[in-house]
């Protein structure tokens, strides 16, 4: 008697109570994809000089000679696609990292990546290099090492044998490894001629107009098997995210998923800055605004980080690109000047 | 006593002499020349002084003789002590490095102010060889290198006068192997005017900055004729071979296109210093190949 | 030794030391434990800080693998089970949850049902029913929407318990449940468990170090000191002033009281 009493009280909250987790999913993903799908379709179509798009897609001119479509399918569309995979990928890892380190206020550069990840481009930048490796060019190739060296050092310092990993470590070697390595940028820097400190300056600014497709499909692949490893981890997330002892008594191996965890999320990070530089904010403001608006389960929070990023970075560097036309802001700026008090506004907040 | 009367007859001539002359000894002190600005240091040995120097910047390749000369920093790094090391009685000093500058006054020791001009920086180079002329006393050989670089000038802008100017991109900087990164030169400063003085148009005239980076639309848009890519002999062997192909995926820029994508190498197209009838000469030839038969 | 359909969850010979970074021959906080813990019991693990009970705990919970000797599970070695198996039976209830976002309590006691769930599996209409029915029987219903962090320490604990419920365990292992919670909450959420005991059959192992809670809930005693188990058996026999003064060095008053209906515990004096 009682559990049919209980059947109908939970029936009665079922009808009132919040949606289940699979419709909000699918709604979720919809409503962001449809406006993922919107933005890298209508982006290209905007820009800092005005084309003719029926000229663009009209295939009876040459290529080589039609400007229009040049500027959409050269200059615009690698652009925007470049902006939705590493917008998705900065958000996502975002998304994962302050899992990892149960601190919505972690982002994806905080465990050094992204200070690796420079100080790699700035040596070739500054000292000269020439090795290339498939449709990898020196500077990328040398910014996705030394990414791929700060994830290494700070997993072996946070790692040890059947133990979780300790957040507390993991944060310490993080931030050591940032200043350590924002220093030894500096000195390089220091020691350069004024070109290459130019160069190297405007790497560190971000630039998505990475000069056609090789590039993305490049770094397509790592951002793909990061995708891969990020759909697993969703339930994991929440149950970590809860108390990581009951996770594991809830039939988690906690261990495993933060190894898994932490080297998803790098890998993501690192084709993203390696692709793009480092484009600042997009992993904290865009997994924040996505939890107010469907809550925290990351299960669904993920997804639509994800998609969300693209969006949002998408239209960042739209605004980039056209703001001042014809002079170029960089993308990293746009994203500190909307991120920036966003991300005050939140301590305060939490405060 | 024959040492002591030597010691006072010195003191006297030297008491008397700054007595009877009020005006700055400033010609006769620069023996001992320390120039952190490779431009200028060009300058000093065009005009003779090049005996003078004592010490050259990190950034110093020409003449040949600075080679052995030493190194004592550039804009951001001068080693004060390094210079004050080596006894200089002038010292060339960017224009913005006031801290530097200040330190050496407070020694006692002169400063020479490089200014770099954005607006007539051409006519400004010919000043700065003037005004060094004089603090070196060398000024009659700093006329005829002004001369001779306005004789050179005015030959090459006899050459090109009349025929049609392309209009020209000079890209001064670029992340090999990519399209990443591009600085061209903008509407002013010393490139401009080489660019304009070889007969070429700079397609980015309206841009009222020494520099410029452009993005990809950018460049499709501008569509120049000639793209011209001026790059220093330092660091070496950064550029891989088939570089340039990196510029065929903007086919439709005329330049790319019609194969007149240039590149050219030397200090003395970057150098705002007595070789820029050397630079607009190289330029110029580039630009219009039939008129230097 | 009972039959094995008695005696459920068992501990043979366990020790278990913290790992420590560069220290080497550090004490172990569980050294050679054996404990067998009945079905349907409710068996407290008792002792001051220190004694090793939230290890021994953990261990009986298979969230920490024994250095040496075995956790058995009706039989079954504990470390060699899948853990989503084991989750199907163990279910643990920790002292303090502080969930690091702002989940509510409908979602944290769904996470409950993620061992019966298969990987990539998202809870269903029946797995909300358990969710609401667990909330029901710990009294939380009203509670599900709101944030697990705007509640108050009592209705949290209840929300974990309820979240512990949905796992549908055998067994709950509770680590100090009332350790932070006002007097009311813990009567509260001691009535709550000796009714979930009785009314469900589920065998509960609790640690404490509330003398009078253990007195009052368990039915079996196991008192651990140092690591090791000095005592284990029905809490009427092991609950004694001797029993106390070994533990805690205290001089205590332990008898029955009539009104409560359970042993007391009384301290008087230090002594040793």
């Amino acid at each position: 008697m009682m559990a049919e009493g209980a059947a109908h009280t939970a029936l009665h909250h079922a009808l009132r109570g919040p949606r289940p987790i699979r419709t909000r999913l699918v709604l979720t993903v919809a409503g962001f994809g449809a406006l993922a799908v919107a933005t890298c379709v209508l982006a290209p179509l905007v820009g800092s000089s005005s084309i003719n798009l029926r000229r663009a897609l009209d295939s009876s001119i040459p290529f080589a000679a039609n400007v229009d479509a040049q500027i959409l399918f050269i200059a615009r569309l690698p652009r925007v696609l470049a902006g939705a995979l590493v917008g998705a990928a900065l958000a996502s890892s975002g998304v994962v990292f302050q899992a990892l380190l149960r601190n919505p206020l972690a982002t994806p550069f905080t465990l050094g990546v992204s200070a690796g990840a420079s100080l790699g481009a700035m040596l070739v930048i500054i000292l000269g290099g020439t090795i290339a490796v498939g449709p990898w060019s020196p500077v990328p190739l040398a910014s996705l090492a030394g990414a791929g060296l700060a994830a290494a050092i700070v997993y072996a310092l946070a790692n040890g044998p059947r133990r979780v990993m300790s957040t507390t470590v993991l944060l310490l070697a993080g931030v050591t490894l940032n200043a350590f390595f924002s220093a030894l940028i500096v000195f390089v820097q220091y020691l350069a001629d004024f070109a290459s400190v130019y160069r190297a300056t405007r790497w560190l600014m971000g630039d998505l107009d990475v000069g056609g497709f090789a590039p993305i499909l490049a770094a397509l692949p790592l951002v793909a098997v990061a995708a891969l490893i990020f759909m697993r981890l969703p339930a994991a997330l929440n149950l970590m995210g809860v108390d990581p002892d009951s996770a594991s008594s809830r039939g988690v191996d906690v261990v495993r998923a933060q190894r898994w965890a932490f080297f998803s999320a790098s890998l993501a990070t690192s084709a993203a800055v390696a692709l793009a530089g480092p484009i600042g904010f997009i992993g904290i403001v865009v997994p924040h605004l996505v939890r107010l608006l469907v809550g925290v389960d990351h299960r669904i929070v993920l997804p639509a980080s994800a998609l969300f990023g693209a969006s949002f970075l998408v239209l960042c560097d739209l605004l980039a690109r056209t703001l001042l036309a014809p002079v170029e802001i960089p993308v990293g700026v746009v994203t500190a000047i909307i991120g920036g008090p966003f991300f005050l506004w939140l301590l305060v907040r939490d405060a | 006593m024959r040492g002591l009367l030597g010691v006072v007859l010195a003191l006297l001539i030297a008491l008397g002499s700054g007595c009877r002359n009020a005006a700055p000894p400033t010609p006769a002190k620069a023996q001992r020349i320390v120039s952190l600005v490779p431009a200028v240091t060009e300058m000093l040995f065009a005009i003779g002084a090049g005996p003078q120097v004592i010490g050259v910047s990190s950034f110093d390749h020409f003449p040949p003789e600075v080679e052995r000369l030493p190194k004592v920093g550039a804009l951001i790094d001068p080693d004060t002590e390094r210079i004050l090391s080596l006894r200089p009685d002038l010292v060339v000093v960017y224009g913005s490095q006031t801290d530097t500058e200040a330190r050496f006054k407070k020694a006692g020791i002169q400063t020479f102010n490089y200014r770099h001009d954005v607006t007539d920086a051409i006519r400004g180079t010919f000043d700065t060889i003037t005004a060094l002329g004089a603090a070196t006393n060398h000024d009659a050989q700093a006329r005829a290198v002004v001369e001779q670089m306005t004789t050179g000038l005015d030959r090459i802008r006899m050459r090109v006068a009349g025929l049609p100017r392309p209009r020209t991109m000079l890209v001064i900087g670029r992340q090999p192997g990519t399209l990443q990164g591009i600085y061209v030169a903008g509407g002013s400063g010393f490139l401009d005017e080489m660019l304009e003085t070889a007969g070429g148009q700079n397609v980015f005239e309206d841009f009222k900055k020494e520099a410029a980076q452009p993005s990809s639309e950018t460049l499709l848009r501008r569509a120049p004729d000639v793209l011209l890519e001026l790059r220093s002999p330092q660091p070496a062997g950064d550029y891989p071979a088939g570089d340039l192909g990196v510029w065929n995926t903007l086919a439709s820029i005329p330049a790319v296109r019609d194969h007149r994508v240039h590149v050219i190498v030397g200090d003395f197209v970057v150098v705002p210093g007595p070789r820029i009838a050397e630079g607009v000469e190289a330029i110029a030839r580039t630009l219009h190949p039939d008129a230097f038969k | 030794m009972a039959s094995s359909s008695s005696t459920y969850l068992v501990a043979h010979e366990v020790s278990y030391a913290y790992p420590r970074r560069g220290r080497s021959g550090t004490a172990h906080a569980v050294d050679g434990v054996s404990l067998a813990v009945p079905r349907g019991s409710f068996t407290g693990l008792l002792g001051p800080n220190g004694c090793g009970k939230t290890t021994l705990l953990k261990l009986m919970a298979g969230v920490l693998r024994p250095e040496s000797g075995t956790v058995t599970l009706e039989g079954r070695v504990l470390a060699d089970m899948p853990r989503r198996t084991a989750a199907r039976h163990l279910a643990v209830v920790p002292q303090d949850t502080h969930p690091a976002f702002d989940y509510t309590s409908l979602e944290i006691v769904l996470m409950g049902r993620h061992p019966h769930l298969r990987p990539t599996q998202l809870e269903g209409p029946g797995d909300l029913a358990i969710a609401y029915e667990s909330l029901e029987a710990t009294g939380t219903l009203h509670l599900a929407t709101r944030p697990f962090t705007s509640l108050s320490g009592g209705e949290r604990q209840r929300v974990v318990i309820a979240s512990a419920l949905a796992q549908q365990p055998d067994i709950l292992l509770l680590d100090e449940p009332t350790a932070s919670l006002d007097l009311g909450y813990q009567l509260e959420v001691a009535s709550l468990l000796r009714r979930l005991s009785r009314d469900r059959n589920v065998t509960m192992v609790m640690a404490t170090h509330d003398l009078n809670l253990a007195a009052s809930m368990c039915d079996a005693l196991a008192l651990l000191r140092g690591g090791r188990l000095l005592r284990h058996g029905p809490t009427s026999e092991v609950l004694t002033t001797g029993t106390v003064r070994e533990l805690y060095d205290v001089e205590a008053d332990v008898h029955f009281h009539q009104a409560a209906g359970h042993l007391t515990v009384t301290p008087v004096r230090r002594v040793g």
